[in-house]
């Protein structure tokens, strides 16, 4: 007791102390803040003035205007939105049952899942889309098997289509979703299926009145993330949807590498942010005000 | 009655993550095929493919041009991510969770868009289609990453020991290379490793600032996978499958992988 007070009066000065660290605190920020302020912040500004100007470098609206003038444009925002949700959807039905049995099972068996659900998603999408091309193409292994077995008669068309797509996209995001959802599962106390058992609940009914219930927020989360993800991803529409699915992404790579034409570009690119940040948060929204109604109800 | 479900459960994630893992179980035997077109499951047994990445137009130049990238990136983006992480984790200053949220704020944007902003700003720099363009462009995108492992890493950290090793007169820097930085090593070490993968993967950012001079290898397969599929891709695949498999079984083994939870959002 003696002591500690001893090495407090032995201590240097507050003022000494403050002075030091307020330095090492620049020191050891500005190298990070000069990448983010001179690599991003400007090069974002630059791109939203960009934006917002014509060829005589006078402000005006009329790349945002004609996007939303065009029927084709406003039908490749739409088709982004459709294959996202699309995506979403396949992700959750494939996610759930992952996450509850990462749930269920412990150790061993669940760092086993984990790292196998993580680990595709380290090796590049180039990489896992080619795959895929494997799989689905004409001559894929799908189709040879089903007209091997006689099942078929003409190769189903599995890509460069909306379906192809989708795959290749639940199968780029599908790991966040799985995650998600899995943590808001490992937080739930098991406690809770002891009262509901002695309350005389069966599993179906503990699934829906807990399980079920306490996992949404993972799921929610889940979702925005698979949604925003989806919204903006670029290689996998090209590569597995082809030419014949145009995406926001695609439309912007085109505007800004072919045709040249950058303020447009930045204009849709601009445009499919805010619609992304407009959707999640009235998603957001919609489900957090659901939430509190549950809480009065109660 | 337990037994049972819990088995279900366990047969469809088998299932699930057979999905998940699908590419790759069809990229591997593919490669080995003797035909002249990707087919599953492949035909005959040759390893004419791997000879013929040899002959592949730009390949070598691009596999050497993305190590070295990767490389450069991994390195500057631990030192500059590190700094920043210990200062957040260990000082308090003003507006410190604003600059935390903004350090990180690279992730929260689409690829897509960035890589467009930085197109048309390094045009006007010069620095379109540059190594050092290139370079920038993948440390933006790999700070946050590792300023999140520092982050994890010191969560746990114990200041006492910082303490005890300045009464018994230790100098800062010797305190920092003697007891701060063994103690975050790993969480320093999974950082360059995993902006290593990070740049060895990346795609989207990546294809607005290649030129044909400076080709990252992501971007040569998937040029070439637009034109034609050739078991030569599967070959030039399951290459970079091994390549990419070394950081990740190094970040399973001093880290764990599962403590990347939430860190890898902007991969694409």
């Amino acid at each position: 007791m003696e002591q500690t007070s001893q090495l407090k009066l032995k201590a240097p000065s507050k003022l000494e102390h403050i002075i030091f660290s307020k330095w090492v605190v620049y020191l050891l920020l500005t190298p990070a803040l000069i990448v983010l302020i001179g690599v991003f912040f400007i090069p974002m500004l630059l791109m939203l003035v960009q934006s917002l100007t014509d060829e005589q470098s006078n402000f005006t609206l009329a790349n945002y205007a004609l996007f939303f003038s065009e029927p084709f444009y406003w039908g490749v925002l739409w088709q982004t939105i459709k294959l996202s949700t699309f995506t979403v959807l396949g992700a959750l039905i494939l996610s759930y049952p992952v996450a509850m049995f990462m749930a269920q099972s412990k150790g061993k068996i669940r760092a086993i899942v984990t790292f196998l659900v993580l680990l595709p998603h380290l090796v590049s999408v180039v990489i896992r889309n080619f795959g895929w091309t494997i799989i689905l193409n004409d001559r894929g292994m799908i189709n040879t098997i089903l007209l091997e077995a006689g099942i078929i008669d003409q190769p189903l068309r599995l890509m460069y289509n909306e379906l192809g797509t989708v795959i290749g996209l639940v199968d780029s995001f599908v790991a966040y979703m799985i995650l998600a959802i899995a943590t808001s599962l490992y937080t739930i106390n098991p406690s809770l299926y002891k009262a509901g058992a002695i309350m005389g609940a069966n599993k179906v009914r503990n699934f829906i009145s807990i399980t079920l219930p306490l996992s949404l927020p993972g799921v929610y989360s889940g979702i925005v993330l698979v949604f925003s993800l989806s919204m903006s991803a670029f290689v996998t529409p090209t590569l597995l949807g082809g030419t014949s699915v145009k995406v926001m992404p695609a439309l912007t790579y085109q505007q800004i590498m072919f045709t040249l034409n950058w303020p447009l570009g930045a204009a849709i690119s601009f445009i499919l942010l805010g619609t992304t940040i407009f959707l999640v948060s009235t998603f957001t929204k919609v489900t957090e005000t659901k939430r509190y109604k549950v809480v009065f109800k109660s | 009655m337990m037994k049972l479900r819990f088995s279900w459960l366990g047969v469809i994630t088998f299932f699930i993550l057979m999905f998940t893992i699908a590419p790759f179980l069809v990229i591997v035997p593919s490669s080995f095929t003797s035909e002249n077109f990707v087919s599953f499951p492949p035909e005959g047994l040759s390893l004419k493919w791997y000879t013929g990445l040899l002959d592949m137009p730009g390949l070598t130049s691009a596999v050497i041009f993305s190590l070295q990238l990767a490389i450069v990136t991994a390195i500057l983006s631990t030192v500059i991510g590190t700094l920043a992480g210990l200062c957040i984790a260990k000082y308090n200053f003003k507006g410190k969770q604003t600059i935390n949220t903004l350090l990180l704020s690279p992730l929260a944007l689409p690829a897509l868009i960035i890589g467009i902003a930085l197109l048309v700003y390094f045009t006007y720099l010069g620095l379109a289609g540059s190594f050092t363009g290139l370079l920038l462009a993948h440390i933006l995108i790999t700070i946050p990453y590792v300023i999140r492992f520092v982050l994890t890493g010191m969560a746990t950290f114990d200041d006492n020991l910082e303490k005890a090793a300045a009464i018994m007169g230790a100098k800062p820097i010797r305190i920092f290379w003697d007891v701060t930085f063994p103690l975050i090593r790993p969480a320093v070490i999974s950082g360059t490793v995993f902006s290593f993968l990070i740049s060895f993967d990346n795609v989207t950012i990546s294809l607005f600032l290649v030129s044909a001079e400076n080709m990252t290898l992501p971007l040569l397969i998937f040029n070439y996978i637009q034109q034609n599929l050739s078991p030569l891709i599967s070959a030039v695949s399951t290459v970079v499958i091994l390549i990419s498999l070394i950081p990740i079984l190094i970040i399973e083994k001093i880290y764990g992988l599962d403590r990347l939870f939430g860190l890898n959002s902007n991969s694409h």
